[in-house]
């Protein structure tokens, strides 16, 4: 019972961790650019960002949430196109922390609450192995997400895989388009059960 | 079904390429993989349509308002094999859950089953449905979704609790030709001593007064004040002016509660008692006697909602036709409307006793709103408008005014007769 009261807060301020790192992490990158104009240019979306996701936990505006790390990524990835330079590692595992960020709270939304009631032990183990293969997929997925681009990019440098090619272009669009399609096909999630 | 993540991993790789396209960057144009690699992932297994069924048991199908009920619900996997699954008992918003949940998020294996236990409880009366149970699978990176609803509905009827009133006085004052616990001012059989008589051939040797006879050298018998039982008709003020409040804690409510608890113990008392309720429709249960007339009025009264527009003046026609004169009316209103008056006034001139509990909607927005200077004044003002609405009434009717917040049997005991005596 004492780890499932210990549960929900660790499941809810989780995801604020990890967004704590990244808000840090991006401050830091700020601070490393040397020209001022740009500090002060990409300190406009920091701003919006850092005031977006106060208004989404004031408000409880989910919009509000999502251009918040829209204006978090945006700042990241122009400073590092643009003024810092693109490091493949650490940008990787950036873009793959911002996305775990998101699956961990909409697992946390999810989980939380049901650790808040009392449960029986039955309940609370079934639960708790679904939580568990939940972030176990969420860890794989987060790995691959940075390996698999890495090895891409070996792969590339090497020479192994002709990249600079029309037809790597066109088969590259096409499976991109293929995947935007069939998701904005589907029809649209709106809200949770009851 | 796809959820906003997918569509924002979607428009995060186009993003990406984009940018690297139009930077000439590969490191860039790298980036849009990570997002795509997410979205592969959770497409490889995309969530199955749930295949559940359903069986919900509850340990009683009538309760009163703010007596838990235990549920438990049982869902079992008929389909494969489900890796994320949201599993919710739907509940009328009145509901609260006291312990357990009747959500929950679990795998759940093919012919495997989930067994949700949880108590509720609701503080206001009704007549309600639980059901149905809605189900959400997920795939494991939650970019997809299928639904499913269960149409399983167990219906549930919470009665208002009932005011305890037994120390109460609550007697009509004329009374019927039935025998009863009324004193009817009339001799016959009772328990009071009325007074004596002579002796007559045939009547009962256990009711001879033995020492007035030794003293008068003649047989006395003693007499005694009958018992009989009167109609009692409890009208509900439940228009829809009459609502202020919360759901909970609305005059309206407060009335329901309180007319079941007289009718209760009118009933009880081997009195005959009817109902009209006031609201979207003038309904009515006619006078009658016992327990049967108590459920009557129960299943009556568990439907009142606030509603409707009617001018007070009507329950006088329905009183006119379908009640007999100089019979008790408990008229259960909120009083906040002067027409009230008038109409107390007229039903009084056509021969029926009227006593009113007036259940204070000022006590209960009182409750409600801050504790400012402006409030204080204001409430000032209404209370002395309210207060004189009383003693105009308390000419023609007996008139308990009752804050909600406290029992009715101590407003009530606060009455010296009941009704007063005209």
């Amino acid at each position: 019972m004492a780890s499932s009261r210990l549960m929900s807060p660790t499941l809810r301020w989780t995801p604020i961790a990890v967004l704590a790192l990244l808000e840090s992490w991006v401050a830091w990158d700020l601070l490393a650019v040397p020209d001022r104009r740009w500090i002060t240019a990409l300190a406009l979306p920091f701003v919006a960002n850092l005031a977006f996701l106060l208004l989404s936990r004031g408000a409880h505006r989910r919009w509000a949430r999502w251009c918040g790390l829209l204006a978090l990524g945006t700042t990241y990835v122009v400073s590092h196109a643009f003024a810092l330079g693109v490091q493949v590692l650490p940008a990787l595992v950036f873009v793959s922390l911002l996305i775990a960020q998101v699956e961990l709270r909409i697992l946390a939304e999810r989980f939380a609450p049901l650790f808040l009631t009392t449960i029986t032990s039955a309940q609370q183990r079934q639960i708790g192995s679904a939580l568990l293969r939940a972030l176990i997929r969420l860890t794989i997925a987060s790995f691959l997400a940075v390996v698999i681009p890495l090895l891409a990019a070996d792969l590339a440098t090497a020479g192994v895989v002709p990249v600079t090619t029309i037809p790597t272009a066109f088969l590259l669009s096409a499976g991109l388009v293929a995947v935007v399609l069939i998701i904005a096909l589907l029809p649209s999630l709106e809200s949770n059960p009851e | 079904m796809r959820t906003p993540l997918s569509s924002g991993l979607a428009a995060a790789s186009m993003g990406f390429l984009l940018l690297g396209l139009a930077l000439r960057s590969w490191q860039v144009l790298l980036l849009a993989l990570s997002p795509m690699i997410v979205l592969a992932l959770g497409s490889l297994a995309p969530p199955p349509k749930p295949h559940l069924v359903a069986v919900r048991s509850l340990s009683r199908d009538r309760t009163d308002a703010g007596r838990q009920v235990d549920v438990e619900l049982l869902v079992r996997n008929e389909g494969s094999s489900l890796d994320l699954v949201e599993i919710a008992d739907v509940l009328p918003r009145e509901f609260e859950v006291i312990r357990g949940t009747n959500h929950a998020v679990v795998s759940l294996e093919a012919e495997g089953t989930l067994r949700l236990a949880y108590t509720i409880r609701s503080p206001v009366k009704g007549d309600f449905v639980l059901g149905p149970v809605r189900a959400r699978s997920f795939d494991p990176l939650a970019l997809g979704a299928q639904d499913v609803v269960l149409d399983l509905r167990s219906p549930l009827v919470v009665a208002p609790a009932m005011e305890d009133l037994r120390r109460a006085q609550l007697q009509p004052r004329r009374t019927r030709p039935w025998f009863g616990q009324v004193p009817s001012r009339r001799i016959g059989p009772g328990t009071e001593f009325w007074g004596i008589r002579e002796y007559v051939a045939g009547d009962e040797v256990r009711r001879i007064n033995w020492k007035a006879s030794a003293r008068l050298e003649q047989l006395f018998t003693n007499e005694y004040e009958g018992e009989r039982s009167g109609d009692v008709v409890i009208v509900v003020d439940a228009r829809r002016e009459s609502s202020i409040g919360t759901e909970a804690d609305n005059p309206v409510e407060h009335a329901v509660r309180a007319a079941l608890g007289i009718a209760d113990r009118v009933l009880a008392a081997k009195n005959r008692v009817g109902l009209i309720v006031h609201r979207q429709v003038i309904d009515w249960v006619p006078l009658a006697f016992g327990r049967k007339q108590l459920y009557r009025i129960l299943d009556h009264l568990v439907h009142v909602k606030p509603g409707g527009e009617w001018r007070f003046s009507h329950v006088g026609l329905v009183l006119s036709r379908f009640f007999p004169r100089g019979c008790l009316i408990v008229l259960i209103t909120p009083l906040l409307d002067r027409e009230a008056l008038t109409a107390v006034v007229g039903l009084t001139a056509r021969g029926y006793d009227i006593a009113i509990v007036s259940p204070s909607a000022l006590a209960i927005e009182r409750r409600m709103r801050a504790d400012s200077e402006e409030d204080r004044m204001a409430y000032r003002i209404l209370a002395m408008e309210r207060a004189n609405r009383v003693a105009q009434l308390r000419r023609v009717a007996q008139v308990v005014d009752w804050d909600p917040a406290t029992p009715l049997a101590l407003a009530l005991r606060r009455m010296t007769a009941w009704p007063r005596r005209a």
